[in-house]
């Protein structure tokens, strides 16, 4: 049977489709080769894009959390904490914080970490948002130095970020005082920088203190300008009076320095970044002029020193000329006797010299000439009272003319300026000589002898009371004899009238015409 | 006429779709379209490109698989402190908390199924491609139940959307949807897409064809 004819009977009413040839492959698997391509790509580019791994060291892992825990820079979030392990030692914990790809050319040595979180202390009050959100890592990254995937994570946040223009200074103090990072930098009572560090060196003599000074205001400091420290009060019971020096709430609570440079010297030129400056203790340290050139003196003094303290001021008619570097007690043993020496250190450079703009050096041996001369013209040294309110004492030089002779004994250790008792303890002396005097008076026998003589007065009085009694005899006859005088007067008054009406009785006599 | 040409002139009638014209399609020629005379429709007698259609999604929505449960669905900022949480984290989060029935609903729904449902799909179309005669009933079962549950994936993908809308204070808190949330969408829709493209009458075309071997 024809295929045709089988058609036709099978299904006579059947149409026949129209056929048309098509793709033998179908469009459908586009949609995995999609699939693989956008997987492909966005693998490579998680790949590409996968910053570096750094680990960073800190000492606790307080407020972190593996996954959670950000990296950020000025609050933009650059990466995050991957894996929190302990260090191997147990001393602290290792972080691995995965950044982003951008972030690998500012991971070099000078990068540092910290973890952000809520911080109140006095003078400042930062990361209150991790109160919410949880502590952060923050970065100060820096594109200078070698790179580094290592880093040591700092304990506290740095006060001064690479961002913020300025520079570093070093400055060397005997004590640190209350300075600590962050605490502020001070020009004129404005804060224009931050202690970023404050350590002891090696030696352990000094404390080095960095400070960042902020833009412009570093310019201000030349080669001559001085550091001093301004932390709390600076009370001082001194001869000039009670001192009060403080710059700052701020400043008394956490510290803090400040700089100037004095007026009456000359700036000197701009300084290098880095530069060491001296940290004077004070604002009165401070304005000390630098001495270097200090001649010791020894002074003995008889009577009391009291009052007289270490930094007292040795004056020439009022003008500090040296100051007392030490006053203590001292035993004799040759002589059996306690002295007390005080050690002044007399500074030349204060005296200002009048030699026609020349510089004079002069020798040892012309310079004792120069000091033999002084004394031997009367120079002493005096305790004087420096100020009557406290009590403290100074020392004055003076010329006294009239002093015992005396003389420098360049000869001891450290020569020895002849002295002469204050005007004070001359008042002192004399008033206890007086006393003495008066002590010596036989203050009894004299009490005595009074006591008789009142004695005598008082008979004699009563004596001469009874004589004038008026039912005495001598009274009586007192009375008459006064009677008698009074008659006799009468008598006499009238010879004289008649005498006047008759002169001529005095030659012929009376009755006689 | 004998059984099987009975069935090979069966096999080679078609219903338009559009005009429900039956017409006779032209036996054992592939690659060729078919259109109907009168009016012009395309005529298939089944799925077109079935097999290689439901392969082809099938592979991309396990390839999505992986990312969508390695990329975070959604992430939550409250107060300033975000959590961003994959699938299996979500699930084990709500574990821990002891919601366990909602950990349990997500698991399944968001893990199970799809997981279910890509082997469901793969093991269909092996077996059609291999010529299996073996329990067509059970097999055609399965598929209608692989096409019922498959929305329900869904689910956290509504979540996730109704939830970036209500809750989004601002500062206080807000929750956004992460990569892995497009992904596991895409999951979800791939493989409802090869659940349609899936013929199950090739399931049976199969153990037809076997029977009448045999």
């Amino acid at each position: 049977m024809p295929e045709a004819d089988g058609r036709e009977h099978a299904s006579p009413a059947v149409a026949d489709a129209v056929i048309e040839e098509r793709s033998r492959l179908s469009i459908v698997w586009v949609i995995p080769i999609v699939a693989v391509l956008v997987g492909t790509w966005l693998a490579y580019r998680a790949f590409t894009e996968r910053g570096p791994l750094v680990t960073i060291t800190f000492e606790s892992a307080a407020g972190l959390e593996a996954g959670k825990t950000k990296v950020k820079y000025k609050d933009v979030e650059i990466g995050a904490v991957e894996q929190i392990d302990l260090s191997a030692d147990l001393s602290g914990v290792v972080v691995q914080a995965r950044l982003g790809r951008e972030a690998t050319r500012y991971l070099t040595e000078n990068t540092r970490f910290w973890v952000v979180r809520a911080q109140v202390s006095a003078g400042r009050v930062s990361g209150l948002s991790t109160l919410f959100s949880g502590a952060y890592i923050g970065i100060d990254p820096s594109t200078e130095g070698r790179p580094q995937r290592h880093f040591q994570g700092l304990p506290v946040a740095p006060v001064v970020t690479s961002d913020v223009p300025g520079r570093l200074f070093t400055l060397r103090a005997k004590a640190g005082g209350s300075l600590e990072v962050g605490s502020p930098v001070y020009y004129r009572s404005a804060d224009v920088g931050d202690v970023v560090a404050s350590e002891l060196d090696e030696s352990g003599n000094h404390v080095t203190v960095k400070v960042f000074l902020r833009a412009p205001h570093d310019q201000r400091v030349r080669k001559n300008t001085r550091f001093w420290n301004v932390s709390g009060i600076d009370l001082r019971l001194s001869p000039e009076g009670l001192e009060l020096d403080t710059v700052s709430l701020t400043s008394l609570l956490i510290g803090g320095a400040a700089f100037d440079t004095p007026k009456d010297q000359d700036p000197g030129g701009p300084v290098e970044e880095g530069a060491v400056f001296e940290l004077y203790p004070n604002r009165r340290a401070m304005l000390q002029p630098k001495l270097t050139v200090k001649r010791p003196f020894l002074l003995h003094f008889e009577g009391s020193v009291g009052g007289l303290v270490d930094g007292a001021p040795v004056e020439f008619r009022g003008i500090q000329v040296g100051e007392v570097r030490n006053v203590r007690l001292e035993f004799d043993a040759d002589t059996n006797k306690l002295r007390i020496p005080v050690l002044i250190e007399l500074q030349p450079e204060r005296i200002a010299l009048n030699s026609g703009g020349a510089v004079v050096s002069i020798g040892m041996d012309e310079v004792r000439r120069n000091w033999d001369d002084l004394v031997a013209r009367g120079m002493r040294a005096q305790l004087q009272s420096g100020n009557l309110l406290t009590g403290q004492l100074a020392i004055g030089l003076d010329f006294h003319p009239d002093a015992p002779p005396a003389k420098i004994n360049w000869d001891a250790p450290i020569p020895e300026l002849p002295t002469i008792p204050s005007p004070i303890e001359e008042l002192k002396t004399g008033l206890s000589q007086f006393v003495k005097r008066l002590s010596e008076v036989p203050l009894e026998q004299v009490g005595n002898n009074l006591n008789k003589t009142l004695e005598q007065l008082e008979r004699t009085l009563a004596s001469a009371n009874a004589l004038i009694a008026p039912d005495s005899e001598a009274g009586s006859e007192l009375r008459r004899l006064l009677r008698d005088l009074a008659d006799a007067a009468q008598s006499i008054r009238l010879l004289a009238d008649h005498l006047e009406q008759h002169p001529e009785d005095l030659i012929r006599g009376k009755g006689a015409e | 006429m004998s059984e099987p040409e009975k069935a090979l002139a069966a096999r080679s009638l078609a219903s338009c779709h559009d005009c429900a014209l039956v017409v006779r399609l032209p036996a054992g020629r592939a690659h060729v379209a078919a259109r109907c005379p009168r009016c012009g429709a395309k005529v298939h007698r089944r799925k077109v490109d079935s097999l290689a259609r439901t392969w082809a999604l099938v592979i991309t929505a396990a390839m999505l698989y992986v990312p969508a449960n390695i990329y975070p669905v959604m992430t939550v900022t409250s107060l300033g402190k975000s959590q961003s949480d994959t699938i299996m984290s979500g699930a084990i989060y709500l574990l821990q908390h002891g919601m366990w029935p909602l950990a349990l609903v997500v698991f399944v729904a968001s893990v199970l199924v799809p997981l279910l449902k890509l082997a469901a799909l793969s093991g269909l179309l092996i077996s059609v491609q291999r010529g299996s005669s073996w329990r067509p009933r059970d097999r055609t079962r399965l598929y209608r139940i692989t096409e019922v549950v498959g929305p329900w994936s869904m689910v956290d993908i509504y979540v996730v959307t109704i939830l970036m809308a209500l809750v989004s204070l601002g500062q206080l808190a807000s929750i956004e949807a992460g990569l892995g949330a497009v992904f596991f969408a895409g999951v979800v829709i791939l493989t409802l897409l090869a659940a349609e493209s899936f013929d199950p009458r090739l399931i049976w075309d199969r153990a037809e064809a076997s029977h009448a071997r045999s």
